[in-house]
């Protein structure tokens, strides 16, 4: 019993920054940007987060580095692909590759080659009173760190704009049909460019999550394509934040049984097939869904004619 | 009246290529002098930096051969996600399919040597890698064609699928025979290819990929094939309703993808690494999307891409061993120089808009 709710916590827990990436996702794609830098984003998030943590000693200038971060590079994104109507793909693989180049680099020049690898103190649980005592649920979902807490918070307000509020609407009108929505009065590559921003925040908090929260220490291959898990995300679950966390759930669960069957040895499956099985899993389930309901308009930028 | 439009006409074309050139050098030099303008933190002069990095790879012959050793594969990555892109399809997974080959060639070949003569057993890895990544890419086109799958996110996903097959395949059955680390044990020297230039590494690869690029191109625009492939990518309803049928496009460009990443994994295992290692040229794939961008797609343009990044992973490398730069420097190099050439055409459109409503508002004057 102790070792699934352990499980399952443990799922949660690395669920929390695919949720978050993917969020910001879905609120850019709404608007028919495809952010596919989120790669990148993460992990300039994550380098920013460590930094900051490292030289600062508090987590709150960590998280706010890596938010920094990201804002930075999406909003480098979103000037190229809004503005300077380059391709989404095309730009999102070379920022990525630069971010790569960029992270390693002023890594370097920071701190030099240290001999043992740099290490912070892992953010701590908070355990809510009197919630955490509930039995199984409990010690699953009240026993998280803030970062999580603010993340179920997101997901349904996230939820609620795009779905609910009148900016929700504009968010959406730019995807379905831009043209409309620049009749109607909207900024269309404003609001695109925005909603890009807004990507990139969470995603450097999302990459800020794998050095502060969980693993304590910076190295190039931290992200090493959870990015793209929260790109995948976004689209199985129908652009929805809710149905969303569904995935990235599964995807913790994924995660977690990694690294339980690394430590418990479970003879009959490699380790590697737990380490691919979000990617299968995407595979198999773009395949199979057929109902996806994808912004009309996304992947395309929007030129407007003179 | 119609001559002079003729006239107009090919006056653009050229003025078009020279553009392409001017703007594209252009971008290239800025993201060079932005990223050697960081240098300076690692106590290095940028300009001591540039000196160095041009006197260290022409110091040598091999270090130039290493140039080619580089470019090989590069061209061939570059190639297979142009042969996508111009039926404005994304393969994103050329690494994954670039693994396959990689794992195949090797697997092969070290099955094989010994027990049949070499060039048939490198003949046969060549068939096997290219074989391996056509599957790969033809599974992706098949999905979406069939399924109406998201190529760009299956490929995507299907790369880290394959690294980690790769990872398990290198700690079980294929792994060295003293057991301690996860790879593969060395090829023999009779499956090794040829080496063409005596006194360095440079193997009949970058032959074979210069080869590639121009059957790429032959197919691309002088086959009907071809034709098709480009018409899909331009228009898929007007194809559709030409007769052709973009699903069909979409499988066979996916595979012909795949088949040219796997090839470029034979190039790189027997004819340089002469192993498989874990996280090897773990980035050839995302550089041949930029030097299919910096070359507009185009084979022949892809060459001389190929061959800017191939110089600058080998001077890059000549920069730490002789300076202590890092060797992130060359991927930052890369990244700003792929950045700044996007950028490039924005601007250059942008001009290029300028000029024709400059040439369309005097026209409309002289009427």
């Amino acid at each position: 019993m102790d070792v699934v709710i352990s499980l399952i916590f443990r799922a949660i827990f690395m669920s929390t920054p695919l949720i978050l990436g993917a969020v910001g996702e879905i609120i850019a794609e709404r608007t028919g940007m495809m952010v596919t830098a989120i790669e990148g984003i993460f992990l300039s998030g994550a380098w920013g987060g460590f930094i900051g943590v490292y030289l600062t000693g508090s987590y709150t200038v960590g998280f706010l580095t890596a938010m920094l971060c990201g804002l930075a590079v999406a909003m480098l994104y979103g000037l190229t692909t809004v503005y300077m109507d380059q391709h989404q793909i095309v730009m999102g693989t070379a920022i990525t590759i630069l971010m790569t180049g960029f992270c390693k680099f002023f890594f370097r020049a920071i701190f030099g080659t240290p001999t043992t690898p740099l290490k912070i103190e892992p953010l701590r649980v908070i355990k809510i009173p009197v919630l955490s005592d509930i039995p199984i649920v409990g010690p699953i979902l009240f026993s998280q760190n803030i970062i999580s807490y603010m993340t179920y918070v997101l997901v349904f307000a996230a939820g609620f704009i795009i779905f609910k509020t009148s900016l929700g609407l504009t968010l959406r009108s730019c995807g379905e049909n831009p043209e409309a929505a620049d009749v109607a009065g909207i900024n269309v590559r404003r609001v695109r460019f925005w909603s890009v921003a807004v990507a990139g925040g969470l995603g450097g908090i999302a990459g800020a999550y794998y050095c502060i929260c969980n693993a304590g220490m910076y190295s190039a291959e931290i992200i090493s394509g959870r990015g793209w898990i929260a790109f995948g995300i976004c689209f199985l679950g129908n652009w929805r934040p809710f149905s969303g966390l569904l995935f990235a759930v599964a995807f913790g669960i994924s995660d977690a049984l990694g690294i339980f069957a690394k430590t418990s040895q479970i003879g009959f499956l490699p380790t590697e097939f737990f380490n691919a099985l979000p990617y299968i899993l995407i595979i198999v389930l773009t395949i199979c869904r057929k109902n996806l309901k994808m912004p009309a308009n996304l992947g395309t930028n929007y030129v407007k004619e003179n | 009246m119609i001559q002079l439009k003729q006239e107009v006409r090919t006056l653009k074309k050229n003025r078009d290529v020279y553009d392409f050139i001017i703007w594209t050098v252009l971008a290239i030099a800025v993201g060079l002098v932005l990223s050697f303008s960081f240098l300076p933190m690692f106590g290095i002069s940028s300009i001591d930096a540039m000196k160095i990095m041009i006197t260290e790879i022409f110091s040598s012959s091999y270090s130039m051969g290493n140039i080619l050793v580089k470019t090989a594969p590069l061209i061939l990555t570059g190639l297979a996600f142009a042969f996508t892109y111009k039926a404005k399809l994304f393969n994103i997974g050329i690494q994954g399919q670039f693994y396959v080959g990689c794992i195949t060639a090797a697997a092969i070949s070290l099955k094989m040597q010994g027990h049949a003569p070499g060039l048939v057993v490198i003949i046969l890895a060549a068939l096997g890698s290219v074989a391996g990544g056509a599957f790969v890419g033809f599974m992706i086109g098949f999905f979406k064609a069939k399924f109406g799958a998201n190529e760009f996110l299956v490929s995507m996903m299907s790369t880290y699928v394959f690294t980690y097959l790769n990872l398990f395949l290198m700690r079980t059955v294929l792994q060295e025979s003293n057991h301690n680390y996860i790879k593969t044990d060395y090829l023999d020297k009779s499956v090794w290819l040829p080496q063409l230039i005596p006194g360095t590494a440079v193997s009949w690869g970058i032959v074979f990929s210069i080869l590639v690029a121009v059957l790429v191109w032959f197919v691309l625009y002088k086959t009907s094939l071809g034709y098709r492939i480009r018409m899909t990518g331009l228009n898929k309803e007007a194809a559709g309703m030409a007769g052709i049928k973009p699903e069909r496009q979409f499988m066979i460009s996916f595979a012909i993808s795949g088949a040219i990443a796997g090839f470029a994994g034979w190039i790189e295992v027997n004819g340089m690494q002469h192993m498989m290692l874990p996280d090897f040229d773990a980035e050839i794939g995302s550089f041949g999307v930029g030097i299919a961008i910096l070359a507009n797609s185009h084979p022949i343009g892809i060459l001389f891409a190929a061959l800017l990044f191939g110089f600058l992973q080998v001077g890059g490398t000549a920069l730490g061993h002789a300076s202590g730069a890092p060797p992130s420097v060359i991927e930052l190099m890369q990244g700003f120089v792929m950045l700044f050439v996007l950028m490039s055409f924005f601007f250059r459109r942008k001009i290029e808009i300028n000029r024709l409503k400059k040439l369309k508002s005097e026209n409309e004057e002289v009427a």
